[in-house]
Order: structure tokens, then sequence, then C-alpha cells
């Protein structure tokens, strides 16, 4: 789609710059097609631009983004049509939108799009009059869909825009002088929000939402005038290849503070000082902070200082760089859709060894801080993990009783909403982890996983550090120890022995699957040996054998 | 919804508080009216201006606030995103006017508004 985009503009090009005497007085379905392609390539190259400029409603710097995922909805319903009439296109073009619309300003272009394809309905093509019927329509249909509207917004800039095309196309017949009259028209309206809208006026900032349908209109007009809208072609990216300087090999760090009686300016001033490409936007209740830094902890320090954090991203611009180059050094990516979160909760998993780590990564969780027997990670460690993530809110998984605590202490100190699923072993992790359900809140999935986690026996065999006279058993120093679910129950010389002395003590035969984690020390053949005689001797139960990786313990076993 | 401070309590009334939220809905993008909850589905009605706080329930459990909002939307919005943007909206203007956390925001769809045929 890009790459026939890109052909037809450079083949467009040289014959446009010959026409600049003639005016275009018509335009067809394909024609609509490609301004709405256009506006949507310049919309993606301002997009991150647009995301810092939104303070209104919500303060959560994603209007940008919202509107491009709008707009590529809307590009993708249209990408394969052959239709020729402009009825069509814009038809097809509404219900993209309507499919695809996010957040506010995703809505308001959607019913916009909405009010062009009614006006348009039944035409094969529109001129100049034509379009200025549409943009009133739309105009009309983006009014309708609010009790309130608020002034100084992409409302008011699409009423304003409209008028500028009514009066324009009363005086010209050329779709280019009336399309740069609008966008004109649309700059101005933009540049006058902060006026009519106080929040903005505050935040020193010109409405977002209203400022990306300027880019959209802009973008049209830079394609009828034959001008490069630039994003995503081959040519232009050798050109325009971004060359990142000193700085930028640091971090790009981005949060929200929250507070009372906030000093802007004072944090604007500091937050300043402290790196490259500073961005600070807000109220004295909430503020924005873009910074590019080589300390991430420096602005994330100071913030905390004066209010709580919500929405903290840290990215290492130099990977920024590399994926920046990695992709455009394939020509044929399409429009790049922006990654989403799949789940706005994140789950943190205490874990040793590499073959764990895995285990938890493949099933889903977001973060695993290594540590577990006699390497407790630090409240510091685990806060640190649960801060870095996305999401709000998070859950832990201790998968040890000596990290509950730990665990709890980072609850305490994290701004963000945690959730500790008291796990005391690797396998009640994974039951828990394996219950976890992303359409589900916190506090359900705490439950769920809790539940499960409690319904699953953990074998755990290791080597006695010392002689000890405990339950019923005298071990001595270096003997091999097989504890269930935390309570120490066998003793004796090999791992095997152990192993089937405690399986009968469980009852193994009353469960359905039999999952053995082999540890670091333990060769392979060996675990499987022992799987087959497992299995030999409870036919009925299905055996997993997983390479852990853990230290201290050369058999972790589950039953469920 | 009581708050104590150094020089006495602060106390704010679920009233109070619906009056936020209404700003903050009627202000939303696609909305288009409010509908009296104790009316059925079928019933849904557009509120007059001055009764859109009939579609607004404020509960005050413990010390969380829940909201209800019992909404008309245009058709042919995406509703999903519509609803959406209420609630964030919702939450972020009556936290932002109070300084308390908001614990629910549960937008009701009652009905749809068909302005024009498309």
């Amino acid at each position: 789609m890009v790459d026939g985009k890109a052909q037809k503009v450079q083949e467009d090009r040289p014959l446009r710059k010959h026409e600049t005497g003639n005016p275009i007085l018509t335009c067809d379905g394909q024609g609509l097609a490609r301004l709405l392609e256009a506006g949507t390539a310049w919309l993606e190259r301002h997009a991150d631009a647009i995301n810092s400029l939104n303070v209104f409603p919500v303060p959560d710097g994603d209007t940008g983004t919202n509107m491009l995922l709008t707009m590529q909805a809307t590009l993708e319903e249209i990408a394969n049509s052959p239709e020729n009439s402009v009825s069509a296109v814009a038809h097809t073009a509404a219900h993209g939108a309507l499919m695809g619309a996010r957040g506010n300003s995703g809505v308001i272009l959607s019913q916009i799009l909405r009010g062009v394809a009614r006006s348009l309905d039944k035409k094969d093509e529109f001129n100049a009059s034509e379009f200025a019927s549409a943009m009133t329509e739309a105009t009309a249909t983006a009014y309708k869909g609010v009790i309130k509207p608020v002034e100084g917004t992409i409302l008011t800039v699409v009423r304003e825009a409209t008028e500028a095309t009514v009066t324009a196309a009363a005086e010209e017949e050329d779709l280019r002088l009336v399309l740069e009259k609008v966008v004109n028209a649309a700059k101005e309206s933009v540049a006058r929000t902060p006026s009519l809208l106080q929040v903005l006026a505050e935040a020193g900032v010109v409405d977002a939402g209203g400022q990306g349908l300027f880019i959209i209109l802009e973008g049209m007009l830079r394609y009828i005038r034959g001008e490069t809208v630039e994003v995503d072609f081959a040519l232009e990216t050798a050109v325009d290849l971004h060359v990142p300087s000193e700085d930028e090999y640091g971090y790009d760090v981005q949060f929200i503070i929250q507070g009372q009686d906030l000093n802007l300016e004072e944090i604007r001033d500091t937050i300043a000082a402290m790196g490259e490409s500073t961005l600070v936007v807000g109220d004295s209740a909430t503020i924005k902070v873009h910074i590019h830094t080589e300390e991430p902890g420096t602005p994330l320090n100071y913030g905390a200082g004066i209010g709580s954090l919500s929405k903290i991203t840290v990215e290492n611009l130099q990977e920024q760089y590399q994926e920046f180059i990695l992709s455009h050094a394939q020509p044929s990516v399409a429009l790049s859709v922006t990654s989403e979160e799949v789940c706005d909760i994140a789950t943190v998993v205490v874990a040793q060894g590499p073959g764990l780590a895995r285990v938890f990564e493949s099933l889903g969780a977001s973060a695993v801080v290594p540590g577990g027997q006699t390497m407790n990670p630090s409240t510091e460690e685990l806060l640190k993990a649960a801060e870095n993530l996305r999401t709000d809110q998070v859950i832990i998984l201790p998968n040890n009783s000596n990290i509950i605590l730990a665990a709890q202490q980072a609850q305490k100190l994290s701004e963000k909403n945690i959730c500790i699923v008291p796990t005391r072993t690797i396998p009640q992790g994974v039951s828990a982890l394996l219950a976890f359900n992303y359409q589900a809140d916190l506090d359900t999935n705490a439950r769920v996983m809790e539940r499960a986690a409690g319904e699953v026996q953990t074998i755990e065999i290791t080597i006695a550090t010392r002689s000890v006279h405990l339950n019923g058993l005298d071990v001595k120093k270096g003997e091999v120890i097989g504890l269930l679910n935390d309570t120490l129950t066998a003793s004796g010389s090999s791992p095997k022995q152990v192993i089937e002395e405690v399986l009968r003590q469980m009852k193994a035969e009353e469960y359905e699957i039999i999952t053995v984690y082999y540890g670091e020390n333990v060769i392979q053949g060996e675990a499987e040996a022992l799987a087959a005689k497992i299995s030999q001797d409870y036919p009925e139960q299905e055996i997993e054998l997983v390479n852990g990786g853990q230290p201290h313990y050369p058999y972790i076993i589950s039953a469920e | 919804m009581t708050e104590k401070t150094s020089l006495g309590k602060i106390e704010v009334s679920p009233t109070a508080i619906a009056s936020l939220a209404s700003r903050a809905v009627l202000e939303s993008y696609g909305v288009v009216g409010m509908s009296s909850r104790s009316l059925g589905s079928g019933l849904a009605e557009l509120l007059r201006r001055d009764f859109h706080k009939r579609g607004i329930e404020v509960r005050l459990e413990g010390n969380e606030i829940i909201i209800d909002l019992y909404v008309i939307i245009e058709y042919g919005t995406r509703i999903s995103a519509v609803v959406h943007n209420i609630m964030s909206n919702v939450k972020f203007s009556v936290e932002k006017s109070l300084g308390v956390p908001v614990a629910e925001v549960n937008v009701h769809v009652r009905g749809l508004r068909v302005s024009s045929e498309d």
C-alpha cells in the first residue's frame, strides 16, 4: 500500500509541476483515497508531537496516536477498494473510521468522515462547492454528537475550517486553491484554541485534536500540490535519516506528576536543566513531563519528591534508534501500527535459573526478577521491576515464603496498584500464572490466582545444610531431604529414593499431572530416567519434564 | 465523603459529586442524553438539561466513590470508544476537583439516538 503510494507520488510529481497552472476542478473516489492516505502519512509524521500537546479532556498524551490509529483503520478499509465513485470511497472510509475509532478525537474524526460520506452520497466526484457542502455536513454531524460542545477543540477547528471552505468555494473553482484556504483557516483556528479553552492556555499548548485535524488537511494539501508527505518513502528516509546526537544515546523518560499547587514554571525550569528535548505541560494538579536524559532516575526522583507519579515510561533511545534503522531498512513496511498493550495488568515473578525464567516468560510474565532460596531479591529490586512496567496494575508472585515480606514492602512504596499473590513455591507460581485472565480486573485475578496456587502440591528436593531433628525425622548434614509444601517430610541418601517416598506421602495417584523441574546440577539423562521411573509407578498420571536450571534444588516437582 | 484536616472536616455530598460528573458527561463526545435510571431500557428518555442528574448515581462505599451513569449515545459512533472516553473524562475531572480517587465509573448505555439517515 505504502509502496504504491510512494510510486504514485513520484510519478505524479513531475506531472503536477507542469500542471501548476491548470486548476484541479474535480476529485473522484481514487482521488479521495489518495488524499486520505496523504493526510494519514502526514499525521503519522506528527503523531508524537500531537501526543505531547494532549492536556484536554484528560492529559494522557495519546491524541496523536488515537487519531492515527483511527485514520489507519480508515485506510485499511479503502486500501483495496477498486471503486471509482467518491460516494463509495467516502462511505467505506467512514465505516473504517467508525470501526477503528479510538479516543475522543478519533470518535469525532469518524463523525466528520460520516458527515462527508453522507453529503457525497450517490456522487461520482466532487467539485469545490460540493466539497464545501461536505465540510458543512461534517461539522453538523460532528456537533450533533455532543450535548455541550467544548470550544477550543477539534470541533472549533472543523467548524472554522468549514466556514473558510464555504467562503473559498464561492470564489474559487480550483480545489487546490480552496484547500489552501481551508488549511490556512485551520491553522489559524488551532492557534486560537488556547484563548477559547483555559486549560490549554495554562499549559501553554494548542489543542491536540485540532492540531491533528489541521495536520491531516495539510497532508492532503501537500499531496494535491505535488509535495511529498515524506513518511515511509524510501527516497525520503535516505535523505532525512535521523542521526542521533550525543545526548540521544540516553533515555527517553515520560511520566505524569499529580499533586496539589504544583508550580508549573518552577518544575519546567528544573526539568529543563536535567536533559534535552524537555516538554513540561499541565496545570497545578497534573503535569506531564517528557525528557531525554542520561540519568532517568534524576527527573523521576525529582517528580516523586513533589507529587505522585503515574504513566511512567523509560525507553532506551539508542535501542529506539536501532529499531528505527531496522524498520526503515525494509522498504516494504506497511504504515506502522503502534503496538497496543494487550492487557493493563502486568505480572512480576521471582524465579531463579534460566530455565524457570523461560517457563514464566512463556506463560506471559511481564518481568522475571532473579532470586529464590538463599538469594532473596531486595524490596528495591521488586519495586524497580514493578515501576518499570508500563501498566499501573501489577501482580507480584514471590514464589518463596521468604520473599513475600519484601513484596509487601514494595507494594507499600509503589505508586502503582500492586497485588501480591502469596505463592510460596515455583509450582504455585506457575499455577497462579496459568490462571491469569487478561480480561478480568486486578482483584479478581489476584483471587483466582491465589486459589489456583492453593490447589497445587509442591515437592522440593534439596540437600540438608546441617544435621537436624525435625518432624520426627533425623536428618544428617549432606543427606537428601524432601519437602512437601514447605514441610520436611522425608530424607534419604538419593534424590530418587526421597522423591518416591514423598510422592507416596502425597498420594500422587490422586492427581493428574506431575511436572518435574530439574536443577542446574542435574544431568538431563538422570532426570529422564527419574521421569521414566515415576511414569512407571504412576501410569495413570501424565509426567512432564522441564529443565528449570534452578540452583540449590536438584528437583522441584508439582502435582495438580 | 468526608476528609479531616487540621482546620476541620470537609464533607462532599454525593449530589455535589454528581454535579461534577454531570458536567464531564455532558462534555463527553458521543453522549447525546441521559436516561433516568428508574426507567427500563425500553423506556429510555432524553432528559431535559436540568434533569441530567437523574441519570447519575453516586454511591460511597467506605471511602470509595462509585459512579453509575445512564446515557444515550449518538447512533453511528463507536460505542466502546465513546464509553471508554466517558469513563476517563468523568474519572479525571472528578478526581481533579476532589483530589480523591474514584473507584469505579460504570456506564450504562440506555439507548441510541438516530439523528439522521445514513
